[in-house]
């Protein structure tokens, strides 16, 4: 049986993390015009999806994945564009080895995830998982 | 005597049989019951009080100014306490909850347990019941187990109905005789001698008719009943059969259903008056009707809480205030499925795994997308919008949906909305004219044209296959010259679109459509160029739910999950999401869609909700048949189609037709302007749509568009 990823420390590690990366990292292009949103859904702080992601992870530690997924459409319905959501999503997918479902949520999620280093990463340990 | 013997064993044995098929097992054709969306709700929510308030009178909550019981909420300056009722989400079992939600500018500003005052994150609103499909008895009721029934109303109903119920064996001999005195003394029948047994069995085996073998049968009926079961199990059966109201077509069985409808009031928490009403409705339903026959009906409630009184199940205290108390009923019964084109729409979804008598009786839990609030903006705004237009013929279809997740959140499919025929949403195939065309440019996009590309909008012919010439023209009739794709595109000039389309353009068009089952012939015609496939408003908005999601294709569904009467889920639709098309030709046809919003066919949407974006596409058929408008924000699509069903001309386009309703629905539904996906492969560029040419930000009519990294305009144009 696969082990999910401690997401839950890596968050808690994630800020310092991402300030680390960001202050290296070169920006790409990328317009800053009355066309796009200000912030990326998956950089806003929220109470509700946050809490709805913690739960959805304690129910992926204990292999409870449907449940989990239940949280994260929830979460979803929230906060559509927020890359978590579709990661953590991706994660249920894999654990349960349905690699077509994981592939195409680890697709969505990485249409959200331009400035999340941290999230950049773990979709990138998660990918060849999803291919089974 | 021996045959005497063996027909009476013979008759009993097909009593039995009968008790067994009804009661044994599931004793009632259950209606499923629709479930709207589950409202999370969570401090930021844009919610206000009066928002909230309809979505719990909806749910059947009742104002109070007390302490809120299950099912009942109240008014607190400027926050709202409510107690909800213990629901079964599917997912999770959620006890009663007294909350207090915070409003501020028109949101949720925070929500506590008034239990301990403790600040709450999220919490989950029971969802409001959209509708139910009934059996073909047409009989709705709720169910009460042994358990769930208050003593209180086994004790009144005993008192009035039956009072040696706990002492006879089904029959009793002494009431006979009293209600055959009776009837003698007056000379025709005032009271009936039958025990609450006897009345259970007749309603719930055998016909109305008044005949002596009705009366052996119902009478041999009630001693098996009582031989077989408990006195407990019959008493529930029977509060659980009684019929007690009509509304209209539906007959309203069982206590339970019976007191939400009049009261709003789950059964366990009625007040002795309620209880009596209802109690003395049992002796003739429409005879102490409280609505036809308000005054019949509060002296048999008050004759029935004298009872009450008398057999020592109130106070005199109690009795006093019970008897000067108003009936309290509800002004008007709610309706019978009030969202008809949804309620359809999830049954056509329901039907590949259900049939209808399954649904009719089984008592299937149906959890879906449905927005009640969304729904309500979309029936005030489609009435605000045809207003306008005096056309009594002019039919309808809108739906609504989160094109981000797939979730069908509103729709009509009629013009008086709660009628439930011909529902055009689905069924009506009109021709979607410029509709067409967003898809149409992603092809021409992908094959290597830009949005600045120059384009000509000159006179075409094109021979047919069939010897047919076709020469399609402008619908202003006019010829423009020289312009840039973008500039074709949000003013909707049919001719460029034409001329680039019978290349390849026909060709990607056609796979195009057939990725999302969108294709539906097998010969590919030019004509299509201009949007001649019939399609109805629900494809059409699958279509733009594909193009508003950047390429991702997510199956719209007004279906979440579906459990049992017992609440085991039996079907979950999982969210879908698959890449169909490319994110960074989608962002460039939706910023041309844009275009349409600001200067284009429906630049209307720029006077009206000035400052903020939206993007969006007109739609105009031959002859000004159909009005189409396509439309979305950051997390609503919406797609109109106005028409007639004799397929006449309306006299209305896309822009001065269907756009309008669509700005009316969204000007009350309220938005978050649409905003682009950032895209690493775009760079953005000013130019002047006239020519494509590369341009200044500062010159007259420049625009600022997405361009692959690899296609950036080099062409000049002279600033105006």
């Amino acid at each position: 049986m696969p082990i999910a990823l401690p997401v839950s420390l890596l968050s808690r590690l994630g800020i310092f993390f991402v300030i680390l990366i960001c202050a290296a990292c070169s920006v790409p292009e990328a317009p800053s015009n009355r066309y796009h949103s200000d912030a990326e859904d998956s950089q806003l702080e929220s109470g509700p999806v946050k809490e709805l992601q913690n739960q959805a992870i304690a129910a992926i530690n204990q292999q409870r994945f449907q449940q989990a997924r239940d949280y994260l459409q929830r979460a979803i319905k929230i906060q559509p564009r927020n890359a978590w959501n579709w990661h953590y999503l991706a994660q249920t997918y894999w654990h349960e080895g349905q690699y077509d479902r994981c592939l195409a949520m680890l697709e969505r999620s990485r249409s959200y995830t331009s400035s999340d280093d941290l999230l950049r990463v773990a979709n990138d340990w998660l990918e060849p998982k999803c291919q089974g | 005597m021996l045959v005497l013997v063996v027909g009476l064993g013979v008759y009993l044995g097909y009593l039995n049989h009968l008790i067994n098929s009804r009661f044994v097992g599931d004793t009632w054709a259950l209606p499923s019951r629709v479930f709207a969306r589950a409202a999370e709700l969570y401090p930021g929510l844009p919610l206000s009080a009066e928002q909230l308030i309809y979505e719990l009178e909806l749910s059947s909550f009742l104002a109070v100014f007390a302490e809120p019981m299950p099912g009942q909420y109240r008014q607190l300056g400027e926050s709202l306490e409510l107690h909800t009722r213990p629901f079964d989400f599917g997912d999770q079992l959620q006890p009663a909850k007294t909350i207090q939600v915070f409003f501020e500018r028109g949101r949720i500003s925070a929500i506590t347990d008034s239990r301990n005052g403790a600040d709450l994150q999220l919490f989950r609103l029971p969802p409001v019941i959209l509708g139910s499909y009934y059996p073909d008895n047409d009989e709705d009721r709720l169910l009460l187990s042994e358990a769930e029934v208050p003593q209180s109303l086994i004790d009144a109903l005993i008192a009035v109905e039956d009072r040696g119920f706990y002492d006879h064996s089904g029959l009793s001999p002494m009431a006979i005789a009293r209600a055959m005195m009776a009837n003698i003394k007056a000379g025709k029948a005032v009271q009936g001698g039958s025990t609450l047994t006897q009345q259970l069995a007749k309603n719930l085996f055998l016909t109305p008719e008044k005949s002596l073998l009705r009366k052996f049968n119902e009478a041999f009926m009630a001693l098996i009943l009582e031989l077989r079961f408990s006195k407990r199990a019959i008493i529930t059966a029977y509060i659980n059969e009684v019929f007690l109201l009509q509304q209209k077509r539906i007959a309203i069985h069982g206590f339970a259903q019976a007191s939400r409808m009049l009261f709003k009031r789950s059964v366990d928490s009625l007040q002795p008056q309620q209880l009596a009403l209802l109690v003395g409705m049992v002796k003739g339903p429409s005879r102490y009707n409280p609505f036809a026959a308000p005054q019949r009906a509060l002296e048999r409630r008050n004759l029935v809480l004298k009872i009450m009184y008398q057999q020592g199940l109130l106070t005199e205290d109690e009795y006093a205030s019970a008897v000067e108390a108003a009936l309290g009923i509800v002004k008007r019964l709610p309706g019978v499925n009030p969202f008809p084109a949804y309620l359809d729409l999830v049954k056509r979804q329901l039907q590949s795994s259900y049939s209808s008598d399954e649904l009719a009786q089984r008592g299937l839990r149906v959890f879906t997308a449905f927005d009640p609030l969304l729904q309500r903006n979309l029936e005030l705004g489609l009435a605000r919008g045809l207003q306008g237009f005096n056309q009594p013929e002019l039919q309808a279809a809108v739906v609504i949906a989160d094109y981000l997740n797939g979730d069908i959140q509103a729709l009509v499919g009629d013009r008086i909305t709660d009628y439930p025929g011909f529902n055009r949403a689905l069924m009506a195939q009109r021709p979607i004219g410029s509709l067409i065309k967003p898809l149409l440019l992603y092809g021409l996009l992908e094959e290597n044209l830009t949005l600045a590309s120059k384009i000509k909008d000159e006179p075409i012919r094109i021979q047919q296959s069939n010897g047919n010439v076709w020469e399609p023209g402008n619908y202003d009739r006019k010829l423009h010259g020289e312009m840039s794709l973008y500039q074709a595109f949000i003013h909707s000039y049919n001719l460029p679109f034409v001329q680039l389309g019978i290349g390849k353009g026909l060709e990607s068009l056609a796979d195009n459509l057939a990725k999302i089952k969108l294709l539906k012939h097998e010969v590919v015609y030019p004509s299509m160029l201009l949007g001649t496939t019939s399609m109805s408003a629900y494809e059409v908005s699958q279509m733009y739910q594909v193009i508003a999601n950047n390429g991702y294709f997510t199956p719209l569904t007004t279906i979440r999950s579906v459990a049992d009467q017992d609440n085991h889920t039996l079907a979950r639709i999982p969210l879908e999401s698959h890449k169909l098309f490319d994110q960074a030709s989608m962002i460039q046809v939706q910023r041309a869609m844009i275009g349409v919003g600001e200067k284009g066919t429906a630049r209307y949407l720029n006077q009206r909700f000035a400052g903020r974006t939206l993007a969006a596409k007109t739609g105009t058929t031959n002859e000004l048949r159909d009005s189409w408008f396509a439309g979305f924000s950051q997390r609503l699509l919406a797609v109109v189609w106005l028409g007639r069903d004799d397929n006449s001309s309306i006299n209305l386009t896309g822009s001065s037709g269907a756009l309008r309703v669509w700005s009316e629905i969204m000007d009350l539904q309220g938005f978050e302007s649409f905003k682009l996906s950032r895209d690493d492969n775009l760079a953005w560029r000013h130019i002047n749509p006239e020519d494509g040419g590369i341009s200044r930000e500062s010159c007259t009519n420049s625009v600022l568009l997405p361009f692959p990294k690899d296609r950036i305009p080099t062409t000049r144009s002279r600033c105006q």
